[in-house]
């Protein structure tokens, strides 16, 4: 790839950095501290949506700047500028380099770097007509209208594509050239009858072109978001109290990145704010759990080549069947812990200085089939779609809420409920968890830490929880809206 | 080129390239953000950023592109982008942007002196805001965050149909989040002060409030379930405004998705409950002369002693309502179109002090963190968030709790709230006092 600034104008149409001006910039920006790193950014994007039957918003936008850090001892520096000309970098470079330490000047050269991972992308969204990304927006919207076209009130459909185009160099030599392609679709149907008004979600989303779109894709989001809604206006309340939870599947990995995942970020780890914080090595989980973070599962939304410090996306196995075997690093946190960085070096943009952060994170699969752990479940909930989730890293407290629900009772599936929330420990749920199946399904989406947004997946098979505290309304209120109604 | 320049500039060009009306907005920041940690600077941030978002309307169409490279080459190609984006776009009656007004209110929005009080005195500020919430206890082991922050913000506004407005400000702060541990137990809690003036800034009280906060949580178990009275604190009581803000707008009432759509005149609180939006309020941390369209700021009230008043409006929901825009049109920045959002949203004081409230009650819940609020379903208002405060018997504060569900429904809520407290806080752009609900359901064992 090209260098990405060479053919593009600056503000002012200043010229662009090569490689020698960069070592320029990061001797500024070290000044005898341990490291320094430039981050610049291109991005381009496209966003659609549709509501109420209309294309309501048609965005596109081009955002560029750079993002310079120092770090000396556990002091970080880090200043940002939408100024791309060399002169503003340099002004830049010496105020941040000022901030963190002031002392000599060294030498930097650079060595381009590749990665292992190969994202390829078929059909880029900068090379496709946003009258067919509108199509692709209306295929969605009404396959989901069809399926019900007098209780189905409302119907959304979100569109976003990305390009990011990044240059990453460091004092200690890395050169890093890379692009993320980047697309996403979302669908939230709303239905309504009687007093009775729900919701049904799905999305679509990947490290790839709109490839991802192939294959009815559009449809099948828009027909599941109405089933769910649909479906939801016939269930009744979730119960409340203690139970057993089967957490299938197809509701994806989300259990595991909140109540898992976060506590194995290194900086919480590091700080003792995780409840995972020097446990490497014990006993944290039931013996059939294994937790991975991948960043380089083919096309995924969690996918990259290289983190954004520039290092390579990569396996890591933060549980071992039951034994935390290590946790996810950036370059700050790996070094404080003298490991290698685990290629987790993540941020939301050049506005953002890099934070340990999960890429693609699962619990792996085991040996039991889903239908036997049904079976096996004498009365509790089912999950089949997970909602949001919040974790408290500290205490490892954790919410969800369950837009799919249904009963489980003498072993069988039975009645759909809806308002459920899911509310434990995420220690104590691993620990707990009893049965793991041998299936596997996905789950994608913005994960917010520290107010930066990251694009990550999750995955798991179906697993058994044997006692969750599920928050619903109790008896006398079930009662109180059978009568309304 | 100032942004004013630089805005009507692009209006220009704008109708030129065949705009039947246009709009520019310009928006530059500057921020520096301190963390401190065990009495050192941990991070320092300081940032630039800046860029132009361009609305074009043709046959009723809407197109928006934005750049944040300011070469005329780069906001040529973002005319051309909008102008794009508007031709696949639906045709819609109601866009439409406004007309100037006779004048806009002045506004003292920023410290004039804040550029110039040195990085050394902020860095401090941060550290005693961390040293007061150490010695607060000796429980206080960790702190997750100890942080100052600064804003300085610049805008201008311009339309084909002549609105061209500018405004600057500048906003300072500071925050605590502190970790208390016992016996194994850890436990947060946070303290934060936002304000226009950097002098009234208390540092000692924020990491006070973190570390009281923190501490108090400590022991805190699970109770059985049961149905009883809630005492919110004011911030949770935000927590909820965020989700009543959402569903009192214009936009959500007209696609049905607000649990107040209809219901204009009718009783959807219990009386003595006042919801206001006030984009004009002295000192508020969101107050603006102008809105992200350029209509002027004001003051509207939505729910008045239980009743509902009105939905908040920007250009298009007020055209396709017949009534005028309430000055609501709000942009999250230059790449967003205006869409509709509070300014600074509150729950009006009614008379009691907290104190009051809990020892006017028997048995309950002084609710002071919730989990989960992005589960509240805002059509129907259904919600079940996680819980955790101080068990309260015979008026009396007792046991921490944590680990609890509440649950119910947002119009239930409000029309349970028996008492209104009169220690109205602000936290950012939302405020409320404390308020009690007569009864709602508390999940535990």
């Amino acid at each position: 790839m090209e260098n990405i600034y060479t053919s593009y104008e600056n503000n002012g149409g200043k010229r662009v950095l090569d490689k020698s001006e960069l070592e320029e910039i990061l001797r500024v920006a070290q000044r005898g501290s341990d490291f320094a790193e430039v981050f610049m950014e291109r991005t381009e994007s496209t966003r659609i949506g549709c509501e109420a039957r209309q294309i309501e918003r048609v965005i596109s936008g081009r955002e560029q700047g750079a993002g310079i850090r120092a770090v000396h001892g556990e002091n970080t520096a880090y200043g940002y500028t939408n100024a791309l000309d060399k002169e503003s970098l340099l002004r830049l470079a010496d105020q941040v380099g000022r901030a963190a330490q002031a002392g000599e000047v060294s030498p930097v050269a650079l060595q381009r770097r590749e990665s292992p991972v190969d994202l390829p992308v078929a059909r880029r969204p900068d090379a496709t007509p946003v009258e067919d990304k509108v199509a692709l927006v209306r295929e969605a919207e009404e396959a989901a209208r069809r399926q019900d076209e007098k209780l189905l009130r409302q119907v959304t459909v979100g569109y976003a594509d990305t390009i990011q185009q990044v240059t990453i160099a460091n004092t200690e030599g890395v050169y890093v050239e890379d692009e993320r392609v980047r697309c996403r679709m979302s669908v939230n149907a709303v239905a309504a009858e009687g007093t009775v008004i729900q919701t049904g979600y799905d999305s679509v989303g990947g490290t790839r072109g709109e490839e991802l779109f192939d294959g009815e894709k559009p449809a099948d989001l828009g027909r599941q978001a109405a089933r769910r809604a649909l479906l939801m206006l016939k269930a009744r309340r979730a119960p409340a109290g203690r139970m057993a939870v089967v957490l299938s599947g197809e509701a994806g990995g989300t259990m595991v990145h909140e109540a898992c995942g976060h506590g194995l970020e290194a900086d919480l780890a590091q700080k003792n704010l995780s409840v995972y914080s020097g446990k490497k090595g014990a006993q944290v989980a039931s013996e059939l759990v294994t937790v991975v973070d991948d960043g380089t599962l083919p096309g995924r939304f969690g996918s990259f080549r290289f983190d954004d410090e520039g290092n390579p996306a990569q396996k890591t196995v933060l549980i071992d069947q039951g034994i935390l075997t290590g946790y996810m690093h950036d370059h700050i946190t790996a070094a404080r812990d003298g490991v290698a960085p685990t290629g987790n070096g993540r941020r939301q943009s050049f506005q953002h200085r890099p934070i340990p952060r999960m890429s693609t994170t699962y619990l792996a699969p085991g040996e039991t089939p889903p239908e036997e752990i049904i079976r096996e479940t004498k009365s509790g909930l089912l999950v089949r779609h997970m909602g949001g989730g919040q974790v408290n890293t500290i205490n490892g407290d954790f919410v969800f809420d369950v837009p799919e629900g249904y009963l489980i009772e003498n072993g069988e599936v039975t009645a759909p409920v809806r308002g459920a929330t899911l509310t434990g420990n995420g220690p104590d749920v691993l620990k707990q968890i009893d049965l793991v199946g041998k299936d596997f399904g996905f789950s994608l989406g913005i994960c917010g830490k520290e107010g930066q947004g990251v694009p990550v997946s999750d995955a798991q098979p179906t697993i058994r929880i044997p006692s969750l505290v599920v928050g619903g309304i109790i008896e006398d209120d079930i009662v109180e809206e059978g009568e309304g109604d | 080129m100032t942004g004013r320049d630089l805005v009507n500039a692009v209006v220009d060009e704008a109708r030129r390239s065949g705009a039947e009306a246009s709009e520019a907005y310009f928006e530059r920041s500057e921020d520096v953000t301190i963390e401190v940690r065990d009495g050192a600077m941990e991070n320092l941030k300081v940032a630039q950023e800046s860029g132009v978002g361009i609305r074009i309307l043709r046959s009723g169409c809407l197109g928006f592109a934005y750049t944040s490279d300011r070469s005329w080459t780069a906001l040529r190609e973002a005319v051309d982008a909008a102008l794009a984006n508007a031709r696949v776009a639906s045709s819609d009656p109601f866009n439409n942007l406004p007309k100037p007004p006779a004048a806009y209110a002045g506004m003292n929005l920023g410290d004039p002196r804040l550029k110039e009080i040195p990085l050394e005195d902020k860095i401090e500020l941060a550290r005693r805001i961390e040293r007061s919430g150490r010695a607060y206890d000796p429980r206080i082991q960790i702190t997750e965050q100890a942080a100052y922050e600064e804003s300085h913000y610049q805008v201008s506004i311009a339309n084909s149909l002549g609105v061209s407005a500018s405004d600057e400000g500048s906003f300072c702060g500071g925050g605590a989040s502190l970790v208390a541990g016992a016996d194994g137990e850890q436990q947060s809690g946070f303290g934060i002060q936002y304000t226009r003036n950097y002098a009234e800034l208390d540092p000692e009280a924020i990491g006070r409030e973190a570390a009281f906060k923190a501490v108090r949580l400590l022991g805190a178990r699970r109770l059985p379930t049961k149905r009883a009275a809630v005492v919110f604190d004011p911030y949770v009581v935000t927590n909820f405004l965020a989700v009543l803000s959402s569903a009192l707008t214009a936009e959500a009432a007209q696609k049905g998705r607000s649990l107040f759509a209809g219901k204009v005149g009718e009783r959807v609180a219990a009386a003595g409950v006042t919801v206001i939006d006030d984009g004009a309020l002295p000192g508020g941390l969101m107050s603006a002369p102008f809105d992200g369209e350029g209509v002027p700021s004001r003051r509207t009230i939505l729910i008045q002693d239980g009743k509902l008043t009105g939905f908040l409006q920007n250009s298009y929901t007020g055209a396709k309502d017949g009534l005028a825009s309430t000055g609501n049109a709000s942009r999250g920045s230059y790449k967003s179109t205006p869409e509709l959002g509070s300014t600074n949203f509150y729950l009006a004081p009614g008379e009691l002090t907290q104190e009051q409230i809990i020892r006017q009650t028997d048995e309950g819940i002084y609710l002071t963190d919730v989990m989960g609020m992005h589960t509240v379903n805002p059509i129907s208002g259904d919600f079940s968030v996680g819980a955790a405060g101080i068990w309260i018997e015979h008026g009396e504060l007792t046991t921490p709790v944590r680990g609890m569900v509440i649950a119910g429904n947002m119009l239930e809520l409000l029309e349970g709230i028996d008492a209104v407290g009169s220690d109205l806080r602000f936290f950012i752009g939302k405020g409320a006092p404390t308020v009690r609900v007569a009864r709602l359901t508390i999940s535990g064992q």
